[in-house]
């Protein structure tokens, strides 16, 4: 337990000395400000629904870039092979660059919660679907974040690393429309993969367990995955 | 007798359908310094990476002061301390925050991670650097760090590749220095495609070739200068064997008429045998030591190599 937490504090300090943390959060925040300001100025409805889908849409820009460099750096600099010829188990090595990465992003998801603050302190917002939102939110980004440190483990290059992710996320987000085109139980299946089906009861203001079960089973076979990447050397 | 800290039985390893290993056995003692010699892709660095955990084998085991490097990974890894060749090092850290880092996953102990820390500091002379940022050290310094690191927790094996390489000849004198002190307390696998390197640090050279072991040659007493290589100006092989006849303890093993190159074995060093062959009045150019004849060894076994 000490190594984990001793592999969680490198990793949650290399994120936060690199500026790429501090520019994501920034520029996160800057875009989803700006939305949230236009939009209840030309609505004036005390809701974040619109604020929730337009985060997941920069989640799917943003995310591959904080997760790029978790392990394609370590790998590219030779620290991999340091890190894990160390006593160290590999499943600690993965979780803690996972809860490392999560920690940002949810910083960056936590400060928008004063958007909702704003509705709260001059309007009256049903707040059921504003914490069905962030919650969904949270998995959402666990999902994304466990998909790009998987597909990190693999390359040892961190733009290859970013553009891969990017790709997955968009055809995961958006294959529900394919679904469409397809047979009835291949459309079933693709509908149940499609991150935009999970996530949008969430936003709406509904949570299942179907919903809850897909984004935590994702992120545990991803982070899974990431292991048996890491394990095959 | 002591059991062995490292016992390699059959390693394989293949890269895709590429043979990088092939059923390489040998075992290294307590206290003990093994050099791995081999020109470059001769397998030396994925025996390392092996033994070290970072690879898995595709066949064959090995253990670490008995602990299985596949099934017992995790006790394997705690019994040695590793310095990759390009000397890998979290360069955003200062040299006290990273090696306070490697200690803690190394498993010391808050109460025993600052004296742990203060005596890699002080043994690997680092304590002018130890607040600076790795990114700005010299490549001496971060080979410096690279070792100090892998002294932590006092492990049974430190595990060298290519420790040498990039470094000026003060820091190669240097590193060759902490080897032989170091290996009073420990045992350590040194990988080097300079063959001076291991014959003057090692007691002990196994000599690979595109993944085979060749041969395991015992160096006894690194650098006792028990053969003597000469260079005579214009020598005919018969004058050569005349004069060294008389010198007690010398004997004329090896010829290259061709080059001037005669290899002698001696006894008592190069002094008796240069002296008798100036009085025999023989241009000498050149005298070396070499040591051990693995020179002669390395040159036999990998004759008609490809290169």
């Amino acid at each position: 337990m000490r190594s984990f937490l001793t592999l969680l504090g490198k990793e949650v300090r290399a994120l936060f000395h690199s500026p790429i943390a501090y520019i994501v959060i920034a520029v996160f925040l800057f875009l989803m400000g700006y939305s949230f300001t236009l939009t209840l100025f030309v609505n004036k409805y005390a809701t974040l629904v619109h604020i929730f889908f337009q985060s997941a849409g920069l989640l799917l820009l943003i995310v591959p870039i904080i997760t790029m460099r978790l392990f394609a750096e370590e790998r590219k600099a030779g620290t991999l092979e340091l890190l894990l010829t160390a006593p160290v188990r590999e499943s600690h090595v993965v979780l803690a660059k996972y809860l490392a990465s999560m920690a940002v992003v949810l910083t960056m998801i936590a400060l928008t919660g004063t958007y909702a603050a704003v509705l709260g302190i001059f309007g009256s917002p049903e707040w059921g679907p504003i914490y069905s939102g962030y919650i969904g939110l949270a998995l959402f980004a666990s999902t994304l974040v466990s998909l790009g440190l998987m597909i990190s483990a693999l390359t040892s290059n961190q733009v290859v690393a970013a553009i891969v992710t990017i790709g997955v996320s968009f055809m995961m987000w958006t294959i529900d429309t394919l679904a469409t085109m397809m047979p009835d139980a291949l459309e079933r299946i693709l509908i149940s993969l499609s991150l935009l089906a999970r996530f949008t009861p969430f936003a709406t203001g509904a949570m299942y367990t179907s919903d809850f079960g897909f984004f935590v089973s994702s992120t545990l076979l991803a982070l899974f995955l990431a292991m048996r990447a890491l394990a095959r050397r | 007798m002591s059991a062995p800290v490292i016992v390699a039985q059959n390693l394989t390893k293949y890269y895709g359908t590429r043979l990088a290993v092939d059923r390489v056995s040998f075992e290294v003692m307590p206290n003990e310094v093994m050099g791995l010699l081999g020109p470059n892709g001769s397998g030396k660095s994925t025996i390392l990476r092996i033994l070290t955990g970072y690879l898995r084998p595709t066949s064959g085991s090995a253990r670490i002061a008995g602990f299985d490097i596949v099934g017992q990974g995790l006790e394997a890894r705690g019994q040695l301390g590793y310095v990759p060749e390009d000397v890998p090092l979290y360069t955003h850290m200062r040299v006290n925050e990273f090696l306070d880092f490697m200690g803690r996953i190394r498993g010391l102990s808050n109460a025993s991670l600052p004296a742990a820390v203060g005596d890699v500091v002080e043994r690997l002379s680092l304590g002018r650097v130890r607040t600076l940022l790795i990114a700005k050290l010299s490549r001496g310094y971060r080979q410096r760090v690279a070792i100090a690191q892998a002294l932590l927790g006092k492990p049974t094996l430190l595990v060298l590749d290519e420790p040498t390489n990039g470094l000026d000849p003060r820091q190669i004198i240097e590193v060759r220095e902490l080897i032989r002190t170091l290996s009073r307390e420990l045992s350590i696998l040194v990988t080097s495609h300079i063959l001076a390197e291991i014959e003057r640090v090692a007691h002990r050279a196994a000599i690979l070739l595109d993944g085979r072991l060749l041969s395991v040659h015992p160096l006894g007493t690194a650098g006792d200068g028990s053969r003597v290589r000469g260079r005579l100006r214009g020598a005919d092989e018969a004058a050569v064997r005349a004069s060294l006849q008389v010198v007690p303890g010398v004997r004329l093993v090896e010829l290259l008429p061709s080059q001037g190159t005669y290899i002698l074995e001696s006894d008592a060093g190069a002094a008796p045998a240069v002296s008798a062959l100036v009085q025999a009045g023989f241009a000498v150019e050149e005298v070396s030591s070499s040591g051990t004849g693995l020179e002669e060894l390395f040159l036999g076994l990998t004759e008609g190599a490809p290169r």
